[in-house]
């Protein structure tokens, strides 16, 4: 037979239903024989109803709830300006001339080889971002591929220099990038060009993951995200193949080449379980 | 209406990690998804905690908010949905403290000793509701932080302890801190009728 003192204990977990059954029986024992512990339980559940008989939220509308929270919302650095109106381009051609004209000021130091570390540079995303927006379509996918590359850079220096939290929003600009230009590089002009890219990217995000495994401290969310971005260039390549178009000749289809493997650099041993996380 | 527009959450799917990446990267229309999915969620958190609808969307902001301007630092190591869950109770709560108290404990008993659908017991009900709200907020922060995800959020004590990071032990550990507190605090409010009024 339980005590009362346990027995008192244990009664808030035995009314939410979190002992095991024999506890259980333990505990109905002793509230059998106890007219105080059977009154505190009910108590509990007096409590525990209260609790549960909170009401839910009328329906809201999501559209003026989006509405007043975007108002609000800070603004951050934006990797990408979806769908500026042609009206606008004029606008932002003079915007293009007067960063160039502050860039030719700064030029000595906010190179386009400004690292996330660098104070200039959300100078360097601006620009980057209104070269990509003014560019004709037929270039658009050779920019995105040379700034998922230079993200790339980043996230490689930046994890070389312990700055995780800089590698990852790198990695995850890389990420914005590659999903923006993912359907171009599914059904590219140039094929053969397309499929080195990838490769090309694949390469370079082992890099990253090589300068983060170096220093026997590497970040897991770096590491996952490279292997997000690898999932995300492999998903691209499979479409790529499974989209390609078959020739067909009378009723015999010809047989699509044999895929070959993707040149990956060679894998690495999982770092211990030990590592710490910053 | 929002319901029409809900897309289910399927946690920690790839969809919900690409959109958090987008959003911590500063791409809004990620964000708005996100919101879309989740939004109906933490305005309930915030109105079983406050009672009002204007000021549970408001707290629902402050939470989207909170949640945009940390999403940078968010790991991928914690379902987003625990995190957003604790981010919403904290600031319920929170925005419970700051709200004075408006309501004496006196009297409101014998009302409860019938709540059905005439006027003055929906007003009882309210009150007592009110009174349960505040006597959350009230707590220790340890325990009101972990009340609050079972009494706001409506977590399972194994939802609770992944939200908290916090071993299982401990969650039934507060939550027993917690709810004895509240029967000291709440008194004759959580006495079932007949011995209330015989005491």
């Amino acid at each position: 037979m339980l005590s009362h003192a346990t027995t008192r204990d244990w009664l808030i977990p035995y009314a939410d239903g979190m002992l095991a059954v024999d506890e259980r029986r333990r505990i109905d024992g002793h509230i059998t024989g106890c007219p105080s512990c059977a009154r505190e339980l009910r108590e509990v559940r007096e409590l525990n109803l209260l609790l549960v008989t909170l009401p839910p939220a009328p329906p809201v509308a999501f559209a003026p709830f989006w509405l007043n929270l975007q108002a609000v919302l800070p603004h951050r650095r934006v990797l990408r300006i979806p769908g500026i109106a042609g009206y606008r381009r004029l606008g932002m051609a003079f915007a293009v001339a007067a960063i160039g004209v502050l860039a030719a000021g700064v030029s000595a130091f906010a190179a386009p080889s400004a690292l996330p570390d660098n104070p200039l540079y959300p100078v360097k995303q601006l620009e980057e971002s209104l070269r990509l927006e003014l560019a004709p379509v037929n270039e658009r996918l050779t920019i995105q591929l040379q700034l998922a590359n230079e993200r790339l850079r980043e996230a490689q220096a930046m994890a070389g220099r312990h700055k995780p939290a800089l590698a990852e929003n790198s990695l995850r600009g890389f990420r914005v990038i590659i999903d923006d230009a993912a359907a171009a590089l599914k059904n590219p002009a140039d094929p053969k060009s397309a499929k080195e890219a990838l490769q090309a990217l694949h390469l370079k995000l082992d890099a990253v993951e090589r300068e983060n495994a170096d220093r026997g401290d590497d970040d897991k969310d770096v590491k996952q995200l490279v292997a997000d971005a690898n999932g995300e260039l492999d998903r691209i390549e499979q479409d790529e193949v499974a989209e390609s178009p078959t020739l067909v000749i009378g009723e015999q289809a010809t047989p699509r080449p044999t895929p070959q493997p993707t040149l990956r650099a060679t894998p690495r041993p999982e770092p211990s379980d030990d590592e710490h996380h910053h | 209406m929002a319901q029409s527009e809900e897309v289910p959450s399927t946690e920690g799917d790839a969809e919900e990690r690409r959109l958090i990446d987008r959003s911590a990267a500063g791409d809004q229309e990620a964000f708005r998804q996100l919101v879309l999915r989740y939004h109906r969620l933490v305005i309930n958190v915030a109105f079983r905690a406050l009672g009002e609808l204007a000021l549970a969307e408001d707290v629902a902001q402050d939470v989207f908010i909170k949640v945009y301007k940390a999403l940078p630092t968010y790991r991928h190591d914690k379902p987003f949905k625990h995190w957003l869950h604790r981010v919403a109770a904290n600031t319920v709560t929170d925005s419970l403290r700051r709200r004075r108290p408006v309501i004496s404990l006196d009297g409101l008993e014998q009302s409860l000793v019938s709540a059905g659908s005439d006027p003055q017991d929906v007003a009882a009900r309210h009150d007592l509701q009110r009174a349960v709200r505040y006597a959350i907020a009230s707590l220790p922060p340890h325990y009101r932080d972990t009340i609050a995800l079972q009494a706001f959020g409506e977590l399972s004590y194994d939802e609770i302890a992944k939200a908290l990071d916090i071993p299982l032990g401990t969650v039934m550990s507060r939550l027993n801190g917690a709810k004895r507190l509240l029967r000291e605090r709440l008194g004759d409010l959580v006495r079932p009728s007949e011995e209330a009024n015989t005491a």
